[in-house]
């Protein structure tokens, strides 16, 4: 856990992705809003997890590669393929493939 | 595998090597590469032939410790759509086809990819000492990308909604490679212009692979990168256009091709790297001019400049734009004289608004 407060599993959070780059370079950018969904918890758990051990700073990534922007509640962090932990990979084909 | 050149041992060329390889190599700045290619071509008179591609299939081979590979060694990997790498070896060199068209098609491209570098430049792999290519196919589940990771190329299945198989198109796997020669040689910076020059780098190279595997002429070749790749229900040619960026897609989910093709439409965004898929258009767009007003097969002339500029030791990390325009114009003039190539150049340069003097 990191040292900044666990948010409060009752309110609603609001979870963006944004990918970059890639072979086509195409950008996505999405987001989940957590509030009156049954399942916020899972979604909050799994957003705290990718936070965690996340760079405040965009990494120089690799040629090709997709960079991502992931924002929960006023925190930005920032990642690259194929250096992602496994909430960061889910979370963000979760929000790529669900987010409105 | 690395040359040796100590001791009486010399590196000899240990097998088919096409006689204006040899050529090529002998004219060489290294000795190690110039020598035993001079050898060669002494010993079997084949400069007065050297236009018979299959002059050379009776040169005599000595296999030994320290040769320049003159065939590539790839090993194939498959990630069974997971994302640990490089994943479980499916084909090394030599081995029969698999079962699997991804792995096949990764082998082939690479192959392809290879074979230019070295017919067409003398140059053994992408760091020149023919350095085994690696490559993993069915990467992650439905990913819609493929990527170069600074050792090996990876390629996704996409997701069959707007991508396909990354495997499916040869100047997509020669791209990815093409970042291995970049990262090789000049080793340009992945953030503005001189990311775009390097993605720019790895399209050039990535549709001569393909016009050289197919045998078109520059007036020939589509000038499409990853055609083939977008599902059929996109609406769009490829990826990217060289011959006319900002055309190569426009439909409802992927929106429009957003490529500029001069300096006057330069995107300056913090995404992306600075744009590095997008400003490569530009150099891509100069690209195709110098190739089709040249005429004939482009990674002759045209892909030769560009080879010499990326491999020559001038070109700086950060360069710009403007740095490698003036650094083709000086190729064109050291490899072909004063001569139509040079002013090629300078004209396809001048028309997508990039400035060649200093």
């Amino acid at each position: 856990m990191s040292a900044r407060a666990a948010p409060d599993r009752q309110d609603p959070m609001r979870i963006q992705v944004s990918r970059t780059g890639g072979f086509a370079g195409i950008a996505r950018r999405h987001e989940v809003d957590t509030g009156g969904r049954a399942d916020a918890a899972e979604w909050q758990a799994l957003a705290e997890e990718a936070l965690r051990s996340a760079r405040d700073t965009p990494p120089t990534g690799v040629p090709d590669g997709f960079r991502y922007a992931i924002t929960v509640g006023d925190r930005t962090v920032y990642c690259a393929d194929p250096d992602l932990t496994g909430a960061q990979r889910t979370l963000i084909s979760r929000v790529l493939k669900e987010g409105a | 595998m690395h040359l040796r050149t100590d001791g009486d041992l010399h590196p000899v060329f240990c097998t088919i090597v096409p006689p204006h390889v040899l050529d090529h190599l002998s004219r060489s700045a290294d000795a190690r590469l110039a020598d035993p290619a001079r050898r060669t071509l002494a010993a079997d008179g084949l400069r007065r032939d050297r236009r018979r591609a299959t002059a050379l299939a009776a040169v005599p081979t000595t296999p030994g410790v320290g040769a320049v590979p003159t065939k590539p060694h790839r090993t194939l990997y498959d990630c069974g759509n997971g994302t640990t790498l490089p994943g479980r070896k499916v084909r090394d060199e030599g081995d029969k086809p698999t079962s699997d068209a991804s792995v096949n098609r990764a082998y082939a491209g690479l192959g392809a990819t290879f074979e230019l570098l070295l017919s067409a430049y003398g140059r053994s792999s992408i760091d020149g000492k023919g350095l085994p290519l690696i490559g993993s196919v069915h990467y992650g589940e439905e990913y819609n990308n493929a990527f170069f990771d600074g050792e090996q190329m990876v390629f996704g299945d996409g997701d069959g909604e707007i991508f396909l198989d990354f495997t499916v198109a040869v100047d997509v796997i020669a791209h990815e490679l093409a970042h291995g020669l970049t990262q090789h040689t000049a080793n340009l910076r992945y953030e503005g212009q001189s990311g775009a020059l390097n993605e720019s780098v790895s399209d050039v190279f990535g549709s001569l692979v393909k016009q050289y595997s197919l045998g078109q002429s520059a007036e020939q070749a589509d000038w499409l990168i990853g055609a083939g790749l977008l599902a059929p229900r996109v609406s769009g040619d490829a990826l990217r256009s060289m011959k006319a960026p900002g055309t190569a897609y426009d439909d409802d989910v992927l929106g429009k091709d957003p490529q500029p093709g001069s300096m006057a439409d330069y995107i300056e965004t913090e995404e992306d790297n600075g744009g590095v898929h997008l400003n490569s258009g530009i150099p891509n767009r100069a690209f195709h001019l110098l190739a089709t007003a040249l005429g004939g097969n482009s990674w002759e002339r045209a892909g030769q400049i560009w080879f010499d500029v990326l491999t020559g030791g001038e070109l700086t990390a950060n360069a710009d734009f403007a740095q490698f325009a003036r650094l083709t114009v000086a190729a064109a003039g050291d490899r072909f004289g004063a001569a139509d190539e040079r002013e090629a150049v300078l004209k396809a340069w001048s028309e997508v608004g990039v400035p060649t003097k200093a």
